[in-house]
Protein backbone atom coordinates (compact mmCIF):
# COMPACT_ATOMS: atom_id res chain seq x y z
CA UNK A 1 0.00 0.00 0.00
CA UNK A 2 2.42 2.54 1.05
CA UNK A 3 4.71 1.58 -1.73
CA UNK A 4 1.95 2.75 -4.31
CA UNK A 5 1.72 5.74 -2.77
CA UNK A 6 5.17 6.32 -3.14
CA UNK A 7 4.98 5.40 -6.62
CA UNK A 8 2.18 7.72 -7.18
CA UNK A 9 2.92 10.40 -5.15
CA UNK A 10 3.36 13.09 -7.96
CA UNK A 11 -0.21 12.10 -8.80
CA UNK A 12 -2.12 11.40 -5.70
CA UNK A 13 0.12 15.00 -4.45
CA UNK A 14 -1.76 17.01 -7.32
CA UNK A 15 -5.57 16.11 -6.16
CA UNK A 16 -5.28 16.22 -2.23
CA UNK A 17 -1.66 18.36 -1.89
CA UNK A 18 -1.76 18.42 2.08
CA UNK A 19 -3.22 15.31 3.28
CA UNK A 20 -1.32 12.91 0.59
CA UNK A 21 2.42 15.07 2.01
CA UNK A 22 1.46 13.87 5.31
CA UNK A 23 0.80 10.76 4.30
CA UNK A 24 4.36 10.17 2.16
CA UNK A 25 6.07 11.64 5.31
CA UNK A 26 4.64 8.80 7.40
CA UNK A 27 5.03 5.89 5.21
CA UNK A 28 8.14 6.81 5.09
CA UNK A 29 8.58 6.99 8.85
CA UNK A 30 9.60 10.56 8.97
CA UNK A 31 8.34 11.85 12.13
CA UNK A 32 9.07 15.07 13.67
CA UNK A 33 9.45 13.92 17.40
CA UNK A 34 11.75 10.76 16.09
CA UNK A 35 13.61 13.22 14.21
CA UNK A 36 14.39 15.38 17.02
CA UNK A 37 14.77 12.57 19.27
CA UNK A 38 17.54 10.80 16.38
CA UNK A 39 19.46 14.24 15.73
CA UNK A 40 19.27 14.09 19.71
CA UNK A 41 20.95 10.52 19.41
CA UNK A 42 23.50 11.48 16.77
CA UNK A 43 24.96 15.00 19.01
CA UNK A 44 25.55 12.68 21.62
CA UNK A 45 27.06 10.31 19.82
CA UNK A 46 29.35 12.68 18.05
CA UNK A 47 30.24 14.31 21.20
CA UNK A 48 30.69 11.10 23.05
CA UNK A 49 33.17 9.90 20.02
CA UNK A 50 35.17 13.28 19.65
CA UNK A 51 35.77 14.20 22.97
CA UNK A 52 36.50 10.59 24.49
CA UNK A 53 37.66 9.02 21.73
CA UNK A 54 38.95 10.88 18.69
CA UNK A 55 40.26 13.89 20.61
CA UNK A 56 42.82 12.03 22.49
CA UNK A 57 43.64 9.82 20.07
CA UNK A 58 44.54 12.57 17.81
CA UNK A 59 46.38 14.39 20.81
CA UNK A 60 48.35 11.52 21.87
CA UNK A 61 49.01 10.89 17.96
CA UNK A 62 50.00 14.86 17.45
CA UNK A 63 52.50 14.38 20.90
CA UNK A 64 53.82 11.39 19.69
CA UNK A 65 54.78 12.80 16.59
CA UNK A 66 56.33 15.83 18.27
CA UNK A 67 58.11 13.37 20.57
CA UNK A 68 59.76 11.34 17.83
CA UNK A 69 60.72 14.85 15.67
CA UNK A 70 62.56 16.08 18.95
CA UNK A 71 63.94 12.90 19.42
CA UNK A 72 65.33 12.50 16.14
CA UNK A 73 66.26 16.40 16.29
CA UNK A 74 68.07 15.65 19.26
CA UNK A 75 70.09 12.94 18.12
CA UNK A 76 71.07 14.85 15.40
CA UNK A 77 72.50 17.54 17.96
CA UNK A 78 74.37 14.74 19.73
CA UNK A 79 76.12 13.65 16.39
CA UNK A 80 77.24 16.87 15.25
CA UNK A 81 78.57 17.32 18.74
CA UNK A 82 80.10 14.09 18.83
CA UNK A 83 81.70 15.36 15.72
CA UNK A 84 82.67 18.50 16.37
CA UNK A 85 84.01 17.66 20.37
CA UNK A 86 86.36 14.74 18.19
CA UNK A 87 87.47 17.32 16.24
CA UNK A 88 88.81 19.32 18.71
CA UNK A 89 90.01 15.83 20.57
CA UNK A 90 92.38 15.60 17.15
CA UNK A 91 93.81 18.74 17.46
CA UNK A 92 94.18 19.05 20.92
CA UNK A 93 96.41 15.82 20.81
CA UNK A 94 98.19 16.68 17.55
CA UNK A 95 98.90 20.17 19.36
CA UNK A 96 100.47 18.24 22.38
CA UNK A 97 102.42 16.16 20.20
CA UNK A 98 104.05 19.16 18.72
CA UNK A 99 104.63 20.78 22.10
CA UNK A 100 106.31 17.33 23.21
CA UNK A 101 108.47 17.35 20.39
CA UNK A 102 109.74 21.20 20.52
CA UNK A 103 110.35 19.91 24.53
CA UNK A 104 112.01 17.22 24.28
CA UNK A 105 114.54 18.80 21.27
CA UNK A 106 115.08 21.92 23.41
CA UNK A 107 115.77 19.34 26.42
CA UNK A 108 118.44 17.51 23.82
CA UNK A 109 119.84 20.92 22.86
CA UNK A 110 120.25 22.17 26.21
CA UNK A 111 121.65 18.41 27.42
CA UNK A 112 124.71 19.05 24.50
CA UNK A 113 125.38 22.53 25.54
CA UNK A 114 125.69 21.76 28.81
CA UNK A 115 127.60 18.69 28.27
CA UNK A 116 129.72 20.69 26.07
CA UNK A 117 130.47 23.16 28.98
CA UNK A 118 131.28 20.66 31.53
CA UNK A 119 133.53 19.50 28.90
CA UNK A 120 135.35 22.69 28.50
CA UNK A 121 135.30 23.56 31.81
CA UNK A 122 137.24 19.96 32.94
CA UNK A 123 139.45 20.57 30.69
CA UNK A 124 140.44 23.62 31.52
CA UNK A 125 140.52 22.59 34.90
CA UNK A 126 142.85 19.89 34.01
CA UNK A 127 145.30 22.58 32.12
CA UNK A 128 145.33 24.56 35.26
CA UNK A 129 145.86 21.53 37.23
CA UNK A 130 148.77 20.56 35.20
CA UNK A 131 150.38 24.43 34.73
CA UNK A 132 150.40 24.63 38.75
CA UNK A 133 152.36 21.03 39.05
CA UNK A 134 154.62 22.49 36.74
CA UNK A 135 154.98 25.13 38.04
CA UNK A 136 155.15 23.25 41.53
CA UNK A 137 157.96 21.08 40.07
CA UNK A 138 160.00 23.61 39.02
CA UNK A 139 160.16 25.82 42.04
CA UNK A 140 160.97 22.44 43.96
CA UNK A 141 163.42 21.61 41.62
CA UNK A 142 165.13 25.24 41.29
CA UNK A 143 165.05 25.23 45.67
CA UNK A 144 166.04 21.84 45.35
CA UNK A 145 169.14 22.82 43.10
CA UNK A 146 170.11 25.88 45.48
CA UNK A 147 169.98 23.94 48.29
CA UNK A 148 172.03 21.14 46.52
CA UNK A 149 174.57 23.83 45.27
CA UNK A 150 174.91 24.80 48.92
CA UNK A 151 175.05 21.45 50.56
CA UNK A 152 177.80 20.75 47.53
CA UNK A 153 179.72 23.40 48.26
CA UNK A 154 180.23 22.26 52.30
CA UNK A 155 180.78 19.06 51.25
CA UNK A 156 183.09 20.05 48.99
CA UNK A 157 185.01 22.00 51.26
CA UNK A 158 184.85 19.59 54.42
CA UNK A 159 186.49 16.74 51.90
CA UNK A 160 188.90 19.00 50.42
CA UNK A 161 189.65 19.84 54.09
CA UNK A 162 189.95 16.92 54.93
CA UNK A 163 192.29 16.04 51.69
CA UNK A 164 194.65 18.80 52.10
CA UNK A 165 194.82 18.13 55.81
CA UNK A 166 194.54 21.71 56.04
CA UNK A 167 192.14 23.97 57.01
CA UNK A 168 192.31 26.84 54.31
CA UNK A 169 191.59 30.10 55.69
CA UNK A 170 190.38 33.11 54.10
CA UNK A 171 189.16 34.83 51.81
CA UNK A 172 191.36 33.54 48.81
CA UNK A 173 190.90 29.71 49.36
CA UNK A 174 186.94 30.74 49.62
CA UNK A 175 187.30 32.31 46.44
CA UNK A 176 188.96 29.53 44.59
CA UNK A 177 186.60 26.59 46.14
CA UNK A 178 183.67 29.13 44.90
CA UNK A 179 185.46 28.99 41.78
CA UNK A 180 185.90 25.03 41.67
CA UNK A 181 182.16 24.98 41.96
CA UNK A 182 181.10 27.34 39.02
CA UNK A 183 182.81 25.79 36.81
CA UNK A 184 181.42 22.61 38.08
CA UNK A 185 178.08 23.56 36.94
CA UNK B 1 3.76 -5.13 -2.65
CA UNK B 2 3.61 -8.22 0.03
CA UNK B 3 6.23 -6.60 2.53
CA UNK B 4 4.69 -3.48 3.85
CA UNK B 5 2.26 -6.07 6.14
CA UNK B 6 3.22 -9.34 7.21
CA UNK B 7 -0.40 -10.33 7.02
CA UNK B 8 -0.35 -9.73 3.54
CA UNK B 9 1.61 -12.32 2.44
CA UNK B 10 -1.09 -14.64 1.31
CA UNK B 11 1.16 -18.13 1.76
CA UNK B 12 0.69 -19.38 5.44
CA UNK B 13 3.80 -21.72 4.85
CA UNK B 14 6.29 -18.87 4.72
CA UNK B 15 6.18 -16.15 6.99
CA UNK B 16 8.16 -13.66 5.96
CA UNK B 17 8.06 -10.22 8.21
CA UNK B 18 9.69 -8.13 5.72
CA UNK B 19 10.53 -4.36 7.76
CA UNK B 20 8.26 -1.84 6.53
CA UNK B 21 9.53 1.29 5.52
CA UNK B 22 8.86 3.22 8.98
CA UNK B 23 10.48 1.79 12.20
CA UNK B 24 8.06 0.05 14.85
CA UNK B 25 7.44 1.87 17.79
CA UNK B 26 8.35 -0.34 21.10
CA UNK B 27 6.90 2.41 23.84
CA UNK B 28 6.16 5.20 24.66
CA UNK B 29 8.68 7.26 27.09
CA UNK B 30 7.60 9.95 29.74
CA UNK B 31 4.09 8.50 27.79
CA UNK B 32 5.46 11.16 25.17
CA UNK B 33 8.16 10.51 23.50
CA UNK B 34 8.13 7.21 21.09
CA UNK B 35 11.07 5.07 20.93
CA UNK B 36 11.30 2.93 18.11
CA UNK B 37 13.36 0.01 18.01
CA UNK B 38 15.72 1.62 15.41
CA UNK B 39 16.43 4.20 18.92
CA UNK B 40 17.43 1.13 20.67
CA UNK B 41 20.41 0.38 18.43
CA UNK B 42 21.10 3.87 18.39
CA UNK B 43 21.32 3.75 22.15
CA UNK B 44 23.26 0.28 21.53
CA UNK B 45 25.99 2.07 19.67
CA UNK B 46 26.20 5.08 22.27
CA UNK B 47 26.68 2.51 24.91
CA UNK B 48 29.39 1.27 23.29
CA UNK B 49 31.30 4.13 22.15
CA UNK B 50 30.86 5.25 25.73
CA UNK B 51 32.88 1.99 27.02
CA UNK B 52 35.01 2.77 24.50
CA UNK B 53 35.07 6.74 24.81
CA UNK B 54 36.19 5.98 29.00
CA UNK B 55 38.52 2.96 28.33
CA UNK B 56 40.92 4.94 25.47
CA UNK B 57 40.51 8.95 27.22
CA UNK B 58 41.86 6.71 30.46
CA UNK B 59 44.63 5.36 28.88
CA UNK B 60 45.49 7.17 26.58
CA UNK B 61 49.42 7.01 26.26
CA UNK B 62 52.45 7.54 24.40
CA UNK B 63 53.30 4.20 24.36
CA UNK B 64 49.60 3.02 22.75
CA UNK B 65 47.79 -0.38 24.69
CA UNK B 66 46.19 -3.22 22.05
CA UNK B 67 42.91 -1.13 21.75
CA UNK B 68 44.45 2.88 21.26
CA UNK B 69 46.74 0.69 18.69
CA UNK B 70 43.83 -0.66 16.74
CA UNK B 71 42.25 2.80 16.63
CA UNK B 72 44.93 4.58 16.29
CA UNK B 73 45.98 2.52 12.83
CA UNK B 74 42.08 2.83 11.77
CA UNK B 75 42.50 6.59 12.26
CA UNK B 76 45.52 6.84 10.43
CA UNK B 77 44.22 4.79 7.25
CA UNK B 78 41.35 7.53 7.39
CA UNK B 79 43.66 10.32 7.28
CA UNK B 80 45.34 8.81 4.25
CA UNK B 81 41.68 8.67 2.36
CA UNK B 82 40.79 12.23 4.49
CA UNK B 83 44.05 13.67 3.58
CA UNK B 84 43.24 12.97 -0.08
CA UNK B 85 39.75 14.92 -0.39
CA UNK B 86 41.08 18.04 1.69
CA UNK B 87 44.17 18.75 0.89
CA UNK B 88 45.94 19.07 4.27
CA UNK B 89 46.19 17.16 7.34
CA UNK B 90 45.40 20.47 9.14
CA UNK B 91 42.05 20.92 7.42
CA UNK B 92 41.56 16.79 7.97
CA UNK B 93 41.50 17.75 11.65
CA UNK B 94 39.52 20.74 11.84
CA UNK B 95 36.60 18.22 9.87
CA UNK B 96 37.44 15.36 11.90
CA UNK B 97 34.59 15.97 14.46
CA UNK B 98 31.75 15.94 12.14
CA UNK B 99 32.93 13.60 9.49
CA UNK B 100 34.67 11.24 12.51
CA UNK B 101 31.49 10.61 14.52
CA UNK B 102 29.56 10.69 10.79
CA UNK B 103 32.09 7.48 9.79
CA UNK B 104 32.62 5.75 13.25
CA UNK B 105 28.82 5.84 14.19
CA UNK B 106 27.74 4.59 10.59
CA UNK B 107 29.74 1.84 10.30
CA UNK B 108 29.16 0.96 14.27
CA UNK B 109 25.69 0.78 13.47
CA UNK B 110 25.35 -0.82 10.65
CA UNK B 111 27.61 -3.72 11.82
CA UNK B 112 25.25 -3.90 14.57
CA UNK B 113 22.58 -4.25 12.43
CA UNK B 114 24.35 -8.12 11.62
CA UNK B 115 24.05 -8.96 14.91
CA UNK B 116 21.84 -11.91 15.72
CA UNK B 117 18.52 -11.11 17.14
CA UNK B 118 18.03 -8.58 15.16
CA UNK B 119 14.60 -9.56 13.16
CA UNK B 120 14.42 -12.57 15.54
CA UNK B 121 14.06 -11.26 19.76
CA UNK B 122 10.96 -9.42 19.77
CA UNK B 123 9.43 -6.89 21.98
CA UNK B 124 5.05 -6.76 21.97
CA UNK B 125 4.28 -7.43 18.62
CA UNK B 126 7.55 -6.25 17.04
CA UNK B 127 11.36 -6.52 16.92
CA UNK B 128 13.38 -5.26 19.42
CA UNK B 129 16.35 -4.61 17.23
CA UNK B 130 16.65 -3.17 13.84
CA UNK B 131 19.70 -1.26 11.95
CA UNK B 132 19.74 2.18 13.21
CA UNK B 133 20.13 3.20 9.65
CA UNK B 134 16.58 2.00 8.70
CA UNK B 135 15.30 4.68 10.35
CA UNK B 136 14.91 8.04 7.28
CA UNK B 137 14.65 10.38 10.68
CA UNK B 138 18.35 9.44 11.59
CA UNK B 139 19.77 9.77 7.99
CA UNK B 140 17.93 12.60 7.39
CA UNK B 141 18.96 13.98 10.98
CA UNK B 142 22.78 12.95 9.82
CA UNK B 143 22.64 14.45 6.12
CA UNK B 144 20.53 17.74 7.23
CA UNK B 145 23.46 18.09 10.85
CA UNK B 146 26.60 17.46 8.02
CA UNK B 147 25.08 20.07 5.28
CA UNK B 148 24.35 22.81 7.52
CA UNK B 149 27.72 22.25 9.34
CA UNK B 150 29.28 22.38 5.93
CA UNK B 151 27.26 25.61 5.53
CA UNK B 152 27.93 27.65 8.83
CA UNK B 153 31.75 26.00 8.25
CA UNK B 154 31.84 27.76 5.15
CA UNK B 155 30.65 31.04 6.25
CA UNK B 156 33.25 30.78 9.15
CA UNK B 157 36.32 30.36 7.05
CA UNK B 158 34.97 32.66 3.48
CA UNK B 159 32.96 35.02 5.34
CA UNK B 160 29.32 35.74 5.28
CA UNK B 161 28.94 38.00 2.05
CA UNK B 162 31.50 35.55 0.05
CA UNK B 163 29.49 32.66 1.17
CA UNK B 164 26.12 33.80 0.34
CA UNK B 165 26.80 35.22 -2.79
CA UNK B 166 27.35 31.49 -4.08
CA UNK B 167 23.47 31.00 -3.86
CA UNK B 168 22.28 34.64 -4.15
CA UNK B 169 23.94 36.78 -6.59
CA UNK B 170 21.67 39.94 -6.68
CA UNK B 171 23.94 42.33 -6.04
CA UNK B 172 26.49 41.77 -9.28
CA UNK B 173 23.08 41.48 -10.99
CA UNK B 174 22.58 45.26 -9.57
CA UNK B 175 26.05 46.67 -10.41
CA UNK B 176 25.64 44.90 -14.07
CA UNK B 177 23.30 47.48 -15.15
CA UNK B 178 26.47 50.04 -15.48
CA UNK B 179 27.92 47.76 -18.08
CA UNK B 180 25.70 47.30 -20.78
CA UNK B 181 22.94 44.25 -21.77
CA UNK B 182 25.67 41.84 -22.27
CA UNK B 183 26.68 42.05 -18.72
CA UNK B 184 23.21 42.29 -17.59
CA UNK B 185 22.52 39.12 -19.40
CA UNK B 186 25.24 37.43 -17.65
CA UNK B 187 24.20 38.43 -14.09
CA UNK B 188 20.65 36.99 -15.11
CA UNK B 189 22.06 33.82 -15.53
CA UNK B 190 24.07 33.57 -12.58
CA UNK B 191 20.87 34.55 -10.16
CA UNK B 192 19.53 31.56 -12.19
CA UNK B 193 23.05 29.75 -11.21
CA UNK B 194 22.73 31.05 -7.73
CA UNK B 195 19.10 28.95 -7.57
CA UNK B 196 20.33 25.89 -8.70
CA UNK B 197 23.09 25.79 -6.08
CA UNK B 198 20.28 25.95 -3.94
CA UNK B 199 18.27 23.42 -5.01
CA UNK B 200 21.50 20.77 -5.35
CA UNK B 201 22.31 22.09 -1.56
CA UNK B 202 18.87 20.53 -0.54
CA UNK B 203 19.58 17.67 -3.05
CA UNK B 204 22.11 17.16 -1.06
CA UNK B 205 20.29 16.44 2.25
CA UNK B 206 18.31 14.17 -0.29
CA UNK B 207 21.04 12.00 -1.43
CA UNK B 208 22.84 11.23 1.35
CA UNK B 209 19.90 10.54 3.60
CA UNK B 210 18.19 8.31 0.86
CA UNK B 211 21.58 6.43 -0.04
CA UNK B 212 22.18 5.65 3.33
CA UNK B 213 18.67 4.21 4.29
CA UNK B 214 18.33 2.76 0.82
CA UNK B 215 20.90 0.86 1.03
CA UNK B 216 20.96 -0.78 4.69
CA UNK B 217 16.76 -0.81 4.41
CA UNK B 218 17.90 -3.28 1.41
CA UNK B 219 20.25 -5.37 3.28
CA UNK B 220 18.07 -5.92 5.89
CA UNK B 221 15.34 -6.84 3.44
CA UNK B 222 17.88 -8.98 1.67
CA UNK B 223 18.41 -10.83 4.88
CA UNK B 224 14.87 -11.20 6.49
CA UNK B 225 14.00 -12.79 3.29
CA UNK B 226 17.25 -14.92 2.82
CA UNK B 227 16.74 -16.22 6.54
CA UNK B 228 13.31 -16.53 5.90
CA UNK B 229 14.04 -19.15 2.56
CA UNK B 230 16.65 -21.32 4.17
CA UNK B 231 17.80 -20.39 7.59
CA UNK B 232 21.45 -22.14 7.62
CA UNK B 233 24.42 -21.42 5.81
CA UNK B 234 22.82 -19.38 2.82
CA UNK B 235 22.40 -16.26 4.74
CA UNK B 236 26.34 -16.36 5.03
CA UNK B 237 27.64 -14.52 1.61
CA UNK B 238 24.88 -12.52 2.11
CA UNK B 239 25.94 -11.19 5.90
CA UNK B 240 29.58 -10.89 4.43
CA UNK B 241 27.62 -8.52 1.62
CA UNK B 242 26.55 -6.53 4.01
CA UNK B 243 29.82 -5.95 6.32
CA UNK B 244 31.09 -4.52 3.32
CA UNK B 245 28.10 -2.76 2.27
CA UNK B 246 28.46 -1.23 6.34
CA UNK B 247 31.59 -0.28 5.28
CA UNK B 248 31.19 0.93 1.80
CA UNK B 249 28.31 3.27 2.67
CA UNK B 250 29.80 4.71 6.06
CA UNK B 251 32.92 5.89 4.18
CA UNK B 252 30.63 7.26 1.06
CA UNK B 253 28.84 9.03 3.80
CA UNK B 254 31.75 10.52 5.35
CA UNK B 255 33.40 10.94 2.28
CA UNK B 256 30.40 12.99 0.90
CA UNK B 257 30.23 15.12 4.32
CA UNK B 258 34.25 15.98 3.75
CA UNK B 259 33.55 16.97 -0.03
CA UNK B 260 30.91 18.93 1.01
CA UNK B 261 33.03 20.83 3.58
CA UNK B 262 35.90 21.19 1.42
CA UNK B 263 33.96 22.81 -1.24
CA UNK B 264 32.16 25.51 0.73
CA UNK B 265 35.10 26.46 2.97
CA UNK B 266 36.84 27.34 -0.37
CA UNK B 267 36.61 31.23 -1.69
CA UNK B 268 35.40 30.67 -5.24
CA UNK B 269 37.15 31.53 -8.12
CA UNK B 270 37.54 34.65 -9.60
CA UNK B 271 35.04 36.37 -7.08
CA UNK B 272 36.65 39.63 -7.49
CA UNK B 273 36.03 39.54 -10.91
CA UNK B 274 32.17 40.18 -11.14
Amino acid sequence: MYFIDIAYAKAVAETAETVEETGLMASLGLDGRLFIFQLINFAIVAIILWFLVLKPLVKKLAERQKLIDGGLDNAKKAQEQMERSEVDYRAKISEAKKEAQTILEKTKKDAKTLSENLKIKAKQEIENLAEQAKKNILKEKDEMMIGLKGETANLIIAALEKILKEKMTGEKDKKFVEEALKSLK
Amino acid sequence: MPGSSPDASGDPTIIMHIPTLAPETLFYLFGIIPVTNTIINAWLAIIIFFIIGMIISRRASLRPGKLQNFFEFILESLFGYFDQVTGSRKTTLRFLPLVGSVFFFILLSNWLGLLPGTGSITFGNNFLLRPANTDLNLTVAMALTAVVASHVYGLVTVGIFTHLNKFIQIWPLIKSFKHGPIAIFTAIIEVGVGIIEIISEMAKVLSLSLRLFGNIFAGEVLMTVMSSLVALAVPTPFMLLEILVGLIQASVFAMLTLVYLSVLTVKPHGAEEH
